[in-house]
């Protein structure tokens, strides 16, 4: 990731979007993960999501498959 | 996403990161995970057919019958894929050779324990049992979508693919029903 990647436009989408989207497309087309504390994510998390708290996407990002549409929430 | 996880209407899994991958002892290996969802589907199969056979509502009665059917399908494909991946025409130990469980333990998908889900329903009215299969089922997508991405055989992922969309049919199967009742 070069320091052009911070500029990059992210848009925001509203859950019902993620929703329809989650639903027409199969795991494997995207990375779903999610950015809060592991106990959070034990209480409930999305279908499939990657748990990658914000303290560690610096270290982890590259987990993630840069040509695949990220999902965060 | 907007609103992040308090906008989500939808259903969510539960759990530590490898939930599901650890009920026993942490399945690592391909193998291993096969093994493990070979049980979890027993055991699931065993909660649908005692359900079909408790309940009186015939479309959930119909519906436990043919997820019974499906559970059984799926030990089959994960016994072929251990085939297919061992290069063993028959291993008459499996699961067990693959994975070390305690006797008479048995869990289903969403990681319950099968006698503890059976305790549970006891008394329960058609709609609570299928309250309860919902969250077996987000929680068995779950898994299987993480499995997928552990292993890196294209057999399993595969498999893996598969039991994951199907189970994503049952849930949704399931949730159409509740809706109704």
């Amino acid at each position: 990731m070069g320091v052009v990647d911070y500029f990059k436009p992210v848009s925001t989408w509203p859950a019902e979007k993620v929703r329809e989207f989650l639903d027409q497309h199969s795991p494997q087309e995207y990375n779903l993960v999610d950015v809060r504390t592991p106990q959070e994510y034990e209480k409930g998390h999305l279908p499939g999501a990657r748990l990658i708290p914000v303290a560690e996407l610096e270290t982890r990002w590259k987990e993630l498959d840069p040509n695949k549409l990220t999902i965060a929430y | 996403m907007e609103g992040g996880i308090n906008a989500w209407k939808g259903l969510v899994a539960k759990g530590i990161p490898d939930a599901g991958m650890a009920y026993f002892e942490p399945a690592k290996k391909t193998g291993e995970l096969i093994a493990l969802a070979w049980y979890l589907e027993e055991g699931s199969r065993k909660f649908y057919a005692e359900m079909a056979r408790r309940e009186k509502d015939p479309e959930a009665v119909g519906l436990l019958n043919e997820l019974v059917d499906d559970e059984e399908r799926h030990k089959t494909s994960l016994f072929q894929l251990q085939q297919t991946l061992s290069g063993r025409k028959s291993d008459p130990a499996f699961p067990g050779s693959l994975i070390g469980i305690k006797p008479g333990v048995e869990y289903l998908e969403g990681g319950m324990l099968l006698s503890e889900a059976l305790e549970w329903v006891r008394g329960k009215e058609v709609r609570e049992v299928l309250d309860l299969s919902v969250s077996l089922e987000v929680n068995a997508v779950d898994l299987y979508i993480k499995m997928e991405r552990k292993v890196q055989e294209k057999e399993a992922r595969q498999v893996f693919q598969i039991l994951s969309n199907q189970e994503k049919i049952h849930l949704e199967r399931l949730s159409s029903l509740l809706e109704k009742r």
